[in-house]
């Protein structure tokens, strides 16, 4: 009981980051819990948030948690989103500085800028190619590859760096292997031949390719190769952004 | 050609679910009425029949699901506008010939504009200086005046949200789930299919019922169909602009009862809250980063709306727990039952909308009305809280129920 306690307590401080501005809503509860007079409204945002913080280091809770949810586990820091932490710190703040609305606005804004992390600064936050929100080199390589109208859908193999945004632009374009592989390190073939060496060998790809398929695989012009796709029979019909983009007439129905 | 797709998309997020709202104000107290309130009630309304008809054309049609479910969708959204737009129509007629009987009827056309709206939205309507006078006056039923400052804080926060909209435009945020999530939304756009072809490769797939039962996918690709945008430019791009500011709206209901008659206090407690928006990217798992990085996934919205819904709702139901004032009878269309439990109808639909958001949402969303009624009901010692409870959490039941049956057959 006490090891899963101190997983809670992981969690906890892993959801919090830094932890300032877990410590800044910790502060406003007990502020509220101590100072706020009007019992409904302790009830509904100091007393119910600590029932939950209460909770949610109870290794039964966890438990149950677990047993309810297939990825509990990993899932666990969402009962966190139980606490209205946001409301706390602001009406905490706003009761606080009841009458020096102007000092409280500087002080209280301040330390919510200082404790926390501004969002567009995120390592996952990158500006904008286009309203899409995905590589405009996607775009570009999904419009040569494209099908027409009527035509059947085509399979492609694409690099992992663009294996998440290909068919969030066009659904025409299949994939021998998407996310899941990548991400759960699931096996698949075609990934083996193609991410997982140093250098490609090429006849070795084209085997797993042609197995599934592929008309389309897309690579970085630098990507290390053991014998060149053109050479194999493939055919070169374009480069965007250094990246090649070849079919095989094989594949063409 | 774009300029109609912006009006579509005007049509289908802010007309129809503020005209769904109409429908819903009638079961609400005199100063719930106002434009915010109308306006989320809508889009609640929304999400819950959308949850009923998505879901059973998911389970009961086979092939082209999807355009069968937008042909009863937008249906039925018509007609619950229409209904509502009708009720509202009729209220301002009476109102309007009772008004030209007694000779009051103003007779420019701003004044015809600005009664017509005050008659709709009650609740925004400021008070009288002799109201507030009133030694028997209620003052947590009035809307006040801001003053000269309050103005400026309100404008500093608007400066923020603003600010906060065009960054959800201008940066494009990175997250795995969208291989998944918005492919989901795009296929059903695309090739009329409800959650049978695997997003990540194109092949086909049996119904995945824990993802498939949260239809928060359909509904945006419900959008992108009618309007004719792409699924991912609605759901980066257009869902931000959207469902950013309905959240403020969810957090401005709750400041506004948190603060009471400190009304200048409310813009300051929403600038705090922007900024906590903004700024409560401390890890990952924060709800302000899903907020502000994943909008348009259904588990953001169920840290971010539905979470924050009840608590309103539960701000909102402990607030009536006050005795009965001077303004009570005339809140409640003379203490009308269903006006005096319009709270319990919200968490309802609530319920409902949660479900088509994530299946964690109806766990979330249980547990947390379990707990706040639980001291509802130690604070009140009304025992037919209980009953209300049950009745309202009757669509987290029936999901399980589905859920269960679909994923045991």
């Amino acid at each position: 009981m006490y090891g899963i306690f101190r997983e809670n307590l992981v969690t906890f401080k892993l959801y919090g980051g830094n932890g300032y501005l877990l410590f800044l809503f910790v502060a406003a509860l007990i502020y509220l819990l101590f100072t706020e007079k009007d019992m409904r409204k302790k009830l509904v945002i100091a007393i119910a948030p600590f029932i939950v913080l209460v909770l949610f280091f109870l290794p039964v809770t966890k438990i149950a948690f677990v047993a309810i949810l297939d990825d509990g586990a990993d899932t666990y820091y969402r009962i966190l989103w139980l606490l209205p932490m946001g409301v706390c710190i602001a009406y905490a703040g706003c009761k606080l500085f009841e009458s020096h609305k102007r000092i409280g606005l500087v002080v209280v804004s301040a330390a919510i800028i200082l404790c926390g992390s501004i969002v567009y600064k995120n390592e996952y936050m990158k500006r904008a190619e286009n309203l899409y929100h995905i590589p405009q080199v996607a775009v570009d390589i999904c419009d040569v590859i494209s099908p027409e109208e009527g035509e059947p859908r085509v399979r492609a193999l694409f690099p992992e760096e663009l294996v998440h945004f290909v068919r969030q632009y066009d659904t025409n374009i299949m994939m021998p292997y998407g996310r899941d592989i990548i991400a759960w390190k699931y096996y698949n073939a075609v990934h083996e031949a193609f991410e997982n060496v140093e250098t490609i060998n090429a006849s070795e790809l084209l085997k797993t390719t042609r197995e599934t398929k592929c008309r389309y695989i897309v690579m970085y012009k630098d990507r290390s190769i053991d014998y060149s796709l053109e050479a194999m029979g493939l055919t070169l019909i374009d480069t965007i952004d250094g990246y090649n983009i070849y079919e095989d007439p094989e594949m063409v129905e | 050609m774009i300029l109609i797709k912006v009006l579509l998309l005007v049509f289908w997020l802010l007309i129809i679910p503020l005209c769904m709202g109409l429908f819903v104000q009638s079961i609400l107290p005199t100063t719930k009425k106002t434009l915010g309130i109308t306006f989320i009630c809508g889009y609640l309304l929304s999400f819950a029949s959308f949850e009923i008809v998505a879901i059973g054309s998911m389970l009961k049609i086979k092939y082209g699901a999807f355009i069968v479910c937008c042909s009863i969708f937008s249906a039925v959204q018509m007609i619950i506008a229409i209904l509502g737009i009708g009720i509202t129509a009729a209220k301002l007629r009476k109102s309007f010939t009772e008004a030209r009987e007694e000779g009051t009827i103003s007779t420019g056309a701003f004044e015809k504009v600005k009664a017509a709206f005050l008659l709709t939205f009650p609740g925004n309507k400021k008070a009288e200086p002799e109201a507030l006078m009133s030694p028997r006056t209620d003052v947590r039923l009035l809307k006040l005046q801001y003053s000269k400052e309050g103005i400026v804080f309100w404008a500093i926060f608007v400066l923020i949200v603003v600010f906060q909209l065009v960054m959800a435009i201008a940066m494009a945020p990175f997250d795995g789930d969208d291989a998944y999530y918005v492919v989901e939304s795009l296929l059903a756009q695309q090739a009329d299919v409800m959650n049978t072809i695997l997003p990540y490769t194109g092949s086909s797939t049996s119904l995945d019922i824990r993802h498939a039962m949260a239809v928060f996918t359909m509904w945006i690709a419900f959008i992108a169909k009618m309007s004719g945008v792409h699924a991912t430019i609605v759901a980066h791009s257009v869902m931000p602009l959207v469902l950013i500011p309905l959240v403020y709206m969810i957090y401005l209901e709750c400041g506004r009862i948190l603060v009471g008659s400190k009304r200048d206090a409310l813009p300051v407690f929403m600038i705090f809250i922007a900024l906590f928006q903004m700024f409560g990217n401390t890890s990952i798992y924060t709800a302000e980063t899903f907020l502000m990085m994943r909008t348009w996934q259904g588990k953001a919205m169920v840290a971010n709306m539905m979470l924050p819904l009840v608590l309103w709702l539960f701000l909102w139901r402990f607030d009536d727990c006050r005795k009965p004032g001077y303004l009570w009878k005339e809140e409640t269309g003379g203490g009308k039952t269903i006006i005096r439990n319009s709270t319990w109808v919200l968490l309802f639909l609530v319920n409902m909308a949660a479900g088509i958001m994530s299946s964690m949402g109806i766990i979330f969303c249980g547990a947390l009305i379990g707990l706040l009624s639980f001291i509802l009901l130690i604070y009140t010692r009304n025992f037919k809280i209980i009953i209300k409870v049950i009745l309202a959490m009757i669509p987290s039941a029936v999901y399980l129920l589905i859920y269960l049956a679909v994923w045991m057959p």
